[in-house]
């Protein structure tokens, strides 16, 4: 496990690092975090000729509130996330989900652009992003484009993103004030990986019904998936407990998971159930509470 | 064969400057190339958390970077955590509460620990083990970690755990 | 008449919570781990060219890429080096075994992925890795086979060509009378458990350094090993060099748990290769290779009977066994140690007179199997425990009403059980007792609603009472026909001219303490504070002869051992004192570094002043009559019987309604190891024990596909329990000394995992027993339980 020989650059700026990756192109990687690339170079399944190192370009390490959006480098740690009163305050699924992320050592290496661009069919931050309806603006030599983050993960470790291109912001939609989060998601044991998880964010209105829903999943197929089914069965409707059970039943009709190493498709389907009835619980007793602990 | 580097890192408080290729580990300099054996490899692949160091004062796991990517950098490691022959109070507590039986984690632990007890000075027990579950012990059962990091905590402040 | 102090011999040292001496070094960051130790200038690195093939025959192998690039030094192949390294075995050919060879890089065929093909010596590890790509070889697959029943059947794959079947060993062996005994009973259930194979993940992979000694044409290998004196004894018998030709040093090693006491390819390639190129050779293992080729344990099957009476007393047991040995037998354990000790364990704590086993160790292409702490008694324990709970839910009993119907009682010992194995003393009710007062068992039952659901979550309960063999001697494994074991364990103490006393022993440490543990025993024997004994251990070159650290043998017989010794000593330091202060030898007391004449404790002398007399460091000549020189004793132990432990573990689980996910809320553990020595380090060794254990229940797995793949070898994919995981046990002792051993202790490395799967099992069966699931093969990772709930494979 030591990693085969590579070129190694150190950017300073994005046209720099745009420049090598296009000078270099299929062989050269962009290394941000490196908290899923680097063990991928140390088992040798990924031998990238070039790496270019994005950790020097400070510019692409920010986190700034525009007036609908929360708006990400991709340079920015996930610790940054978990830390900011800015991301609680208007995404508070952001704030709900990052906890899950990793581990707190991972968290603060590991980055948002990192993870997204990943694309790792169980990573808590590509579900939060389809949940949110997040804007991924990637930049390469034809310049810079919008797409929309269900539209971004195409696949396993897949994404929209052209190898010259590198993901160069990440815009969330803020919440409106009222608005309820919570991420809920369980693993073969405690404190290991995510099998399976569900992002959920409703806006309530004065009537406490669901003005707005927007849930995923993530670990149910091979990209996240967004709820539809589930949202609609919300829409318009007081959480109880009948109208969480039906719309975590409808859930399981936009995953289609497959079986792996650590669970049967089966298992995978009735986890994404018990997740969305979870996460929907947690908002009806009053949701964007502290990030719990997973125990 | 890919072009070497220098490397000018402050470890503990010493400056090394080592002629390294960039595909060198972080963990492979500190060891082989500074000679600081303390940190260690369990995984290489950023699972179990043996190899934590701080980087500028933020945990990392040094089988995840490069050493390339340390350069100008201050890292700390488990052997700049005792004041010379004397353990600090996080070691104290392990030693004291039988936190350790290989040891072969325990420099991961620490390290995790020295940031996580400079942040959370007074933590519950959920937060210990949330913040334990991110290095693995196969010895111990965690129990007696747990309980060492709780005794950490209660020392007074002029027994401060940061290095 | 004590000569241990006034108070008339009770254990100063002995029995209390002292921190461990190894701890300071190991917390500073300044232990020497075996990637620790300097490498001597010029060190090759050792990397080995794996078979991507479960099976596969060999053909050319081309070197020639791999030879040019810069920093290689050479790529050997099994072909180059099969005279210098002949293929090693551990079984004889006796009834019941065929002996299957390991080439250390496979010449012929390749026979589980992971085997060595070849070996790459190159200038550095990251040179060397690179060299292992460039290395082309010509593979010839072959069908495979990784599952044991598959293994059996009439046209599978043959493992080994030579052998006429898969079948490594079988034995086997039934009471006389067991099947009148067995058909007149009652009532008879049958089960079918199939225990999961698991990997030990020591946090330190496994590694060596062989420095080539120029001047005595030796070797010095270092190596993370349980057992430097064998594999010394192993590595000098298979290249046929002289044992003085090979020098083993075990450093600081980074957890065992029993698959760090084999001799690996590895350390004969490292061994060989320093000598043959006559510089220093070293190979550290990455996680990726411990997965593959780091020996695995429990991929057993086992179909049980037990035939019991109406009022839920076992009469009857019957068990057949069949084990995954992987595609090679091992040394120095040999295949027969999981498949007997599974069977020979089953018997446990309970009193029924008739028992029938057969067991088989099966080859198949997979990585081999052998001792993981524990070996075969957690899997049989679950399998015994889960047929208490089956006999209760059948006659409608309590489940602790059945055990008390069949413990061996406290007024029963000693007791011989119906696989001969001597109980001496035991606790096995009065500790279950106190474990149901700690848990409140009948509170815990009245509590529950019938269906068992709480917040969403089913609730069980598992009650667990098991013994924990341990401290084996020779006459247990010479009756086991293990040639290369042999028993025994040496301490050699010696007072030095300073007056501080060093303790040498046979045993190495990777984690459980000995450094402070003997020092304890030491300074109760000679009467010094514990701060003036150092052990060591682990050298060859510098320490005893004798068996080394596995089985729970530590205490019993190295500190048997170890005290032994320190009793000759101190009789000694007496005899020396008793001239110096012209006293009896009868009337010396010996306590904090001084001795003095009984009841007058202004005459007395100073250990150091004692020393530099008995080692000629005085002006005149100060030597008793008959006395020699010196200040030290060696000693051997070979504890007669075996050392039985015992424990009663109590797990409360919450099962996930709706995700099958375990959670183990509460976990109380009653044990008796005898006499402690070290209270800190015993609850320490059974916390650790129960969170492996807990580990294997509920999720650990190494999975191979049918062609004999690896699918688990990564962390991500191998889960360890974490501190998530693992909740803090509730525990208390109970001593009852064994009596026939010279410290009355027994062995406390093993027992927390044995109670671990049926206490965790069970109580998860019990969760689930309103709906009928049968909780009968591990591990219950939340599919398999969610599975379980809905009544699939119920």
């Amino acid at each position: 496990m030591k990693p085969a020989p590579f070129e190694y650059f150190a950017p300073e700026t994005a046209e720099e690092a745009l420049a090598l990756l296009a000078e270099y192109g299929m062989d050269a990687r962009p290394l941000a975090g490196g908290q899923s690339l680097v063990p991928l170079i140390n088992m040798r399944m990924a031998q990238p000729a070039v790496l270019v190192d994005l950790n020097h370009c400070c510019e692409l390490a920010y986190l700034r509130e525009e007036e609908k959006m929360l708006v990400s480098g991709p340079m920015t740690r996930q610790r940054e996330l978990e830390i900011s009163n800015t991301v609680r305050a208007h995404c508070p699924l952001i704030a709900e989900a990052v906890p899950h992320m990793g581990h707190a050592t991972i968290r603060n290496r590991g980055t948002v652009g990192g993870s997204l661009s990943h694309a790792d069919p169980s990573a808590e931050l590509p579900g939060v992003a389809v949940a949110l309806d997040a804007e991924m603006v990637a930049d390469g030599p034809n310049g810079r484009r919008t797409v929309p983050a269900t539209e971004f993960f195409l696949a396993e470790l897949t994404t929209a993103l052209e190898p010259d291109e590198v993901l160069r912001e990440i815009r969330f939609p803020k919440a409106p004030s009222g608005s309820r989060a919570a991420f809920a998601e369980v693993g073969s044991h405690f404190g290991g990986l995510a099998l399976v998880g569900v992002a959920a964010r409703v806006d309530l209105d004065s009537a406490g019904r669901c003005a707005a829903v927007a849930l995923a999943a993530i670990g149910a197929g091979e990209r996240p998936a967004r709820l539809s089914s589930a949202e609609t069965v919300l829409m318009g409707e007081v959480l109880g407990e009948q109208v969480i059970a039906e719309a975590s039943e409808a859930a399981v009709i936009d995953v289609d998971p497959l079986a792996d190493l650590h669970a049967t498709a089966h298992w995978r389907r009735r986890a994404v159930v018990a997740m969305t009835a979870r996460a929907l619980r947690e908002i009806a007793d009053g949701g964007e509470g502290v990030a719990e602990v997973r125990r | 064969m890919t072009a070497r580097r220098d490397v000018r890192v402050t470890v503990n408080g010493r400056a090394y400057t080592r002629n390294v290729e960039p595909r060198m580990l972080l963990v492979d300099f500190l060891r082989h190339e500074c000679g600081l054996t303390g940190t260690h490899v369990g995984c290489a692949h950023g699972v179990c958390g043996a190899c934590t160091i701080l980087l500028d004062d933020v945990s990392i796991r040094s089988c995840l970077a490069f050493a390339v990517q340390a350069e100008g950098k201050e890292i700390t490691t488990v052997e700049g955590l005792a004041d010379g022959e004397s353990p600090n109070a996080l070691q104290r507590a392990f030693h004291e509460n039988h936190a350790l039986q290989c040891g072969y984690c325990t420099p991961g632990f620490l390290m995790s620990l020295t940031e996580f007890l400079r942040e959370t000075p007074d933590p519950n027990e959920a937060q210990i083990r949330e913040r334990l579950s991110g290095n693995l012990c196969r010895c111990t059962g965690y129990a007696n970690i747990v309980r060492a990091v709780r005794a950490a905590a209660r020392r007074p402040r002029d027994e401060d755990c940061a290095p | 008449m004590s000569a241990r102090g006034d108070d008339g011999g009770a254990g100063t040292w002995v029995g209390r919570p002292v921190p461990r001496k190894e701890d300071p070094r190991l917390l500073r960051g300044i232990g020497t781990y075996i990637d620790d130790v300097p490498e001597p200038r010029g060190t090759l690195h050792l990397a080995v060219l794996r078979s991507p093939y479960a099976h596969a025959r060999i053909g050319a192998v081309d070197a020639s890429e791999a030879e040019a690039l810069e920093g290689v030094v050479a790529v050997v192949t099994g072909a180059d080096i099969a005279d210098l390294i002949p293929p090693f075995t551990a079984d004889y050919e006796r009834p019941g075994f065929k002996v299957s060879r390991r080439s250390v890089l496979a010449t012929d065929k390749a026979r589980f992925v992971g085997d060595g093909v070849a070996l790459i010596l190159a200038e550095n590890a990251y040179v060397a890795e690179d060299a292992l790509g460039l290395v082309l070889v010509d593979y010839e697959q072959l069908p495979a086979v990784s599952d044991i029943e598959d293994a059996l059947k009439p046209d599978a794959p043959r493992v080994h060509e030579e052998l006429a079947d898969n079948v490594l060993v079988e034995g086997g062996h039934g009471t006389e009378g067991f099947n009148e005994v067995f058909e007149a009973a009652d009532h008879v259930l049958r089960e079918r458990f199939r225990v999961n194979r698991v990997a030990g993940v020591a946090m330190e992979p496994r590694g060596c350094l062989a420095v080539y000694e120029k001047s005595d044409d030796a070797v010095t290998l270092w190596t993370g090993t349980q057992v430097p004196h064998m594999l010394r004894v192993g590595i000098a018998r298979c290249l046929g060099w002289p044992e003085s030709r090979v020098r083993v040093v075990a450093p600081d090693v980074g957890g065992g748990f029993g698959p760090k006491m084999y001799l690996y390819p590895e350390e004969l390639l490292a061994v060989a290769m320093a000598r043959e190129y006559r510089c220093p050779v070293k190979w550290i293992e990455d996680r990726l290779e411990d997965f593959l080729t780091t020996l695995q344990a429990r991929d057993h099957v086992y179909e049980v009977a037990v035939a019991f009476d109406g009022d839920g007393v076992v009469k009857a047991v019957s068990v057949d066994a069949l084990v995954n040995s992987g595609a090679y037998s091992t040394y120095p354990m040999g295949v027969g140690l999981e498949p007997f000790q599974g069977p020979l364990n089953m018997p446990g704590p309970y009193r029924f007179r008739q028992f029938a086993f057969t067991c088989k160790g099966i080859a198949t292409n997979t990585c081999s199997t052998g001792a993981y702490r524990g070996v075969s008694a957690p899997g049989v324990a679950m399998a015994m425990e889960g047929m208490m709970d089956r006999v209760a839910r059948r006659l409608g009993l309590d489940r602790v009403e059945v055990r008390r119907r069949n413990l061996v009682g406290p007024d029963e010992f000693p007791y011989v059980n119906v696989v001969d194995q001597l109980y001496v003393t035991g606790s096995y009710v009065e500790c279950m007792n106190r474990a149901l007062e700690m848990v409140d068992y009948e509170g815990y039952l009245a509590a529950r609603p019938p269906e068992r659901l709480v917040d969403g979550k089913y609730r069980g309960i598992g009650v667990a009472v098991v013994t924990e063999l341990g401290g084996q001697g020779a006459a247990r494994y010479k009756a086991r026909g293990l040639s290369d074991l042999p028993g025994f364990d040496t301490a050699r103490v010696e007072l030095g001219p300073d007056g501080r006393v060093l303790a040498t022993t046979s045993f190495s440490s990777q984690g459980q303490g000995h450094e402070t543990v003997f020092a304890q025993i030491v300074a109760d024997e000679l009467g010094v504070p514990v701060d003036d004994v150092t052990v060591r251990g682990g050298d060859t070159g510098a320490s005893p002869f004798g068996t080394g650290t596995f089985a729970s043998r530590g205490a019993v017989v190295g500190g048997g051992a170890v005290m032994r010794a320190s009793g000759e000593l101190r009789e000694k330091v007496r005899r020396f004192a008793a001239h110096l202060l012209e006293a009896s030898p009868d009337d010396i007391v010996l306590e904090g570094g001084h001795a003095h004449v009984r009841g007058v404790r202004q005459m007395r002398i100073g250990f150091r002043d004692v020393a530099r007399a008995a080692h000629g460091l005085t002006e005149s000549m100060q030597l008793p009559e008959g006395e020699e020189f010196g200040l030290e004793a060696a000693a051997t132990y070979d504890p007669e019987a075996s050392s039985v432990s015992n424990a009663c573990h109590i797990a409360c689980v919450g099962v996930d309604a709706a995700t099958g996910l375990v959670e183990v809320e509460r976990y109380i553990v009653v044990h008796d190891c005898g006499r402690v020595v070290n209270p800190l380090l015993v609850k320490g060794q059974i916390q650790g024990g129960v969170a492996q254990g807990l580990g294997q229940v509920l999720f650990e797995e190494i999975l191979y596909d049918a062609e004999g793949q690896m699918l688990s070898g990564t962390l991500m994919d191998y889960m360890v329990p974490t501190a998530l995981d693992v909740p803090t046990l509730e525990m208390e002792h109970v001593e009852s000394p064994a009596t026939d051993n010279i410290g009355g202790f027994k062995g406390a490395g093993e027992g927390g995992v044995i109670g671990a799967l049926p206490a965790v099992a069970c109580a998860v069966g019990d969760a689930l027993a309103p709906l009928g699931a049968n909780v009968n093969r591990l591990p219950l990772r939340p599919d398999t339980v969610l599975g379980l709930i809905e009544g699939v494979g119920a």
